[in-house]
């Protein structure tokens, strides 16, 4: 005889306990947790190369990759302490392996954790690291669509961020159509736009880094 | 492709449920599934099928319930339901809006076939 087994939970439920207990120990600790979200080539970790330098805060980060520790190799040579975690395949980061990847991180230490999420503009915004927010990261080569294309991590980021301005002039991209579109999706959003190798729009960046910080630490 | 990360959630959740239990097979699965998830229903039982080789559950039937978006303004009240999530209110233009319905990702119930009652 076949039998009815009422569950009403979440499938993803066990992965969702991981995430509210880095959030919480992000909380108690005042850490700010940013999850970087972009293709692979949007220039995630060229951003971090150059805004930890100029960042006047004490921060680590947390890269993903299918494969190989390059970006983390990157990340080591400013000095930050930087751990990475190998999907194996996955393409995305759950909040297990950031849970796990967090031991070797010095929490007490620092006032923000980047996790460069790995290269995807889908999956990885299905998946609740137990971050602070969402930052996607789009750059004008890939083209002026994204918005509309991948609307889930453009609805759910706090901070969109457009980069390789510095392109423009060669590329067809409609400015004014993707922040229109991303105003749609997501009208609380931060916008910013950044040329990041000459170093165009970080110091906007670094501005409301502080006061995310300041934000989350209620002052 | 997400979709086998679900699978393999889904399926640690349903074995994990089958421990201390009297199950011979898990024979339905039905699932809810928000609009906003991104979640294509083939590609999620493709994956189902294959994974669950071997298992408890290989051969059930995983059935999925798409969850359309819901949306409310919570200036006005306005509600509506969209194929896309917009994040202004049609009628009063508020930014002030909420996703009700279309985050859901859910296993509402399981059918499961008893092991026969030993006789004495
Ligand atoms: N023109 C230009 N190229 C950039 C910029 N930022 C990154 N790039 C280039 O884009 C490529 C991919 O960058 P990378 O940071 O590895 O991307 P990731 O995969 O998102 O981490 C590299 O060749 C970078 O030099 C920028 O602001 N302007
Ligand atoms: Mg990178
Ligand atoms: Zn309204």
């Amino acid at each position: 005889m076949p039998r009815l087994v009422n569950v009403k939970k979440s499938v993803m439920a066990a992965d969702e306990e991981h995430a509210s207990f880095i959030r919480s120990m992000m909380k108690q600790k005042g850490v700010l947790m940013i999850n970087m979200i972009g293709s692979p080539g949007s220039g995630k970790t060229t951003l971090l190369e150059k805004l930890l330098p100029k960042l006047n805060l004490r921060c680590a980060v947390i890269e993903g990759d299918v494969a190989t520790s390059r970006d983390a190799e990157r990340i080591a040579v400013t000095g930050t302490p930087v751990v990475q975690i190998n999907t194996q395949g996955g393409c995305h980061l759950e909040a297990n392996l950031v849970r796990k990847a967090l031991r070797d991180i010095p929490i007490d230490d620092i006032d923000v954790l980047f996790v460069e999420n790995v290269g995807n503009l889908v999956c990885p915004a299905e998946f609740d690291l137990g971050e602070t927010f969402k930052m996607a990261i789009s750059s004008v080569p890939e083209g002026d669509d994204k918005p509309l294309k991948y609307p889930s991590l453009f609805h759910q980021a706090r901070a969109v961020l457009l980069t390789k301005v510095d392109v423009l002039p060669y590329i067809k991209f409609d400015r004014s159509a993707f922040w229109r579109d991303v105003q749609k999706l997501n009208p609380g959003a931060d916008k910013f736009e950044l040329a990041v190798i000459e170093g165009k729009g970080l110091d906007d960046l670094i501005g409301a880094i502080e006061d995310w910080l300041k934000d989350i630490r209620g002052n | 492709m997400h979709e086998m990360s679900i699978v393999e959630a889904l399926m640690e959740q349903i074995i994990e449920m089958s421990q201390d239990e009297d199950w011979e097979a898990v024979t339905r699965i039905r699932l809810k599934v928000g609009a906003m998830r991104q979640i294509v229903p083939d590609i999620l039982k493709f994956c189902f099928d294959v994974a669950s080789k071997g298992t408890i559950m290989e051969n059930a039937l995983l059935e999925i319930d798409e969850i359309p978006l819901l949306i409310k303004c919570d200036e006005c009240g306005y509600l509506w339901s969209d194929r896309e999530f917009l994040g202004m209110c049609p009628k009063c233009s508020s930014i002030n809006v909420n996703l009700l319905n279309g985050m859901e990702l859910e296993l509402t119930n399981l059918e499961v076939e008893m092991k026969h009652a030993k006789t004495c």
